[in-house]
């Protein structure tokens, strides 16, 4: 089972303020903090986490919200609405710990994000469950809810 | 007894050493001090954050709020009140002079004006008021549009250090000029200034028994700097220094942080500074200093 998060509205309900940006400790603290109590709850091993309405994201709150999330409570993380200015913050954190992730990019095919080889046991095991498949091109992709 | 330091009439990051060294001789006289800045007649970024935790310093230990007499030249003078210096200035130095008070005005060239930084919730107004105008102003200097975030990410790794370390508030500017002594080109300037417990203080309980008798602010700056050590035991920490760098480094641009007596410096093509300098006048805390250059423009 994938749990799809929305990190924007998770931003807002855990912090004062109407902010857009995922920026400080002590607010990526604040996020995976309720990402976690919603994943335990869902008792899923796989997030869907979608960037898509978040502006800045910073090295802290990347390595507070995703370094930790997979080192702790999550199995695979895929990554929704990621843009290049995300990446920057999210790869040098991912490499920083050797963990991967999966990114979907906006026609929907998953990238490996992270070591190569890690990543790719990754998209293996998302198809090996039938949450992903192959497409005709030979990309991996999502399989339609 | 008054003591005097005079704030150099051009105050920037290669003045500020010698207005330590004053600052620094007049707190060991004792007294009360008088920050003299009736000749400036231009302030960087760095120099008006920088004043602002000289003034911090100047007030402790139970000594009389500073004085300062303020610039006579007009135009320096409103630009310091346009940049927000008064604002801030007012709760630390008894302020000798007529100058601008209420809100600092828009103004083309200055992103950012001079805004204190206490706590998390600060580093958030803080990136999310410059963005739409960073991204503009990015843009005119040549950057790729992209560029914007990690400008907001290396200024949210910069402000961060004073909520996360310093063990009491600061102030950052941003602000865009054109410099012609030095580079005949624009820049982008992101000043960070705090007057809190310095580098080595901070790595001091996880950090100085490596080094023993070499322990010392320039090492303390070294192993942040390069080995991206942190106080925490987590092993994410520490990497907001590196990510600055990275992007600083991808743009020619310069970065450089002061602690305590020592400096360490990312050079980028078009300077001549140093990469380590120790034995400096003491100034605690922390400065930071990052400049992103015009792109493609003409070289001093």
């Amino acid at each position: 089972m994938i749990q799809h998060i929305d990190v924007h509205a998770m931003l807002q309900q855990s912090v004062p303020g109407l902010y857009a940006d995922l920026v400080t400790r002590p607010t990526g603290r604040a996020v995976r903090e309720r990402i976690e109590r919603e994943i335990r709850a869902e008792g899923a091993g796989i997030a869907l986490m979608d960037f898509s309405r978040v502006g800045c994201l910073d090295y802290s709150c990347a390595d507070e919200i995703v370094a930790k999330l997979l080192r702790q409570e999550i199995t695979v993380l895929l990554f929704r609405g990621l843009h290049d200015g995300h990446r920057e913050a999210i790869e040098p954190v991912l490499a920083r710990h050797g963990l991967a992730a999966v990114l979907e990019r906006p026609d929907r095919t998953l990238d490996v994000l992270g070591p190569q080889e890690t990543g790719e046991a990754l998209l293996a095991a998302l198809i090996e469950q039938r949450i992903a498949e192959r497409t005709a091109g030979g990309a991996v992709a999502l399989v339609p809810a | 007894m008054t003591r005097l330091v005079d704030v150099p009439a051009q105050f920037d990051d290669r003045s500020f050493d010698q207005f330590a060294g004053a600052l620094a001789q007049a707190l060991t006289d004792g007294g009360r001090v008088l920050f003299d800045a009736h000749a400036a007649e231009w302030a960087s970024p760095y120099g008006l954050v920088g004043l602002l935790a000289a003034g911090e310093v100047a007030g402790r230990g139970g000594r009389e709020k500073p004085l300062l007499t303020v610039p006579t030249n007009a135009e320096t003078l409103s630009y310091w009140g346009r940049a927000g210096w008064f604002r801030e200035a007012a709760a630390l130095f008894e302020i000798h002079g007529r100058y601008p008070r209420g809100a600092p005005r828009p103004e083309s060239e200055v992103l950012l004006p001079v805004t204190a930084v206490r706590a998390a919730g600060d580093v958030h107004e803080v990136v999310s008021r410059i963005q739409e105008r960073a991204s503009a102003m990015l843009a005119d200097l040549g950057l790729d549009p992209r560029a914007t975030m990690g400008f907001a990410m290396a200024l949210s790794e910069a402000c961060q250090n004073i909520v996360e370390h310093a063990g009491t508030g600061g102030w950052v500017a941003v602000q865009r000029y054109h410099w012609r002594r030095r580079l005949a080109r624009r820049v982008m300037v992101i000043a960070v200034a705090d007057a809190g417990v310095g580098f080595r203080q901070s790595l001091e309980p996880t950090e100085a028994r490596r080094y023993g008798d070499r322990w010392s602010d320039a090492m303390a700056l070294e192993a942040a700097w390069i080995q991206g050590v942190s106080r925490f035991r987590d092993p994410g920490r520490g990497q907001g220094l590196k990510g600055i760098r990275t992007y600083v480094g991808r743009w020619d641009g310069k970065v450089s942080i002061r602690s305590g007596t020592a400096r360490i410096t990312g050079v980028p093509s078009w300077d001549d500074d140093v990469v380590l300098k120790d034995g400096l006048p003491p100034f605690p805390g922390s400065q930071v200093l990052i400049i992103i250059p015009e792109q493609g423009g003409p070289t001093a």
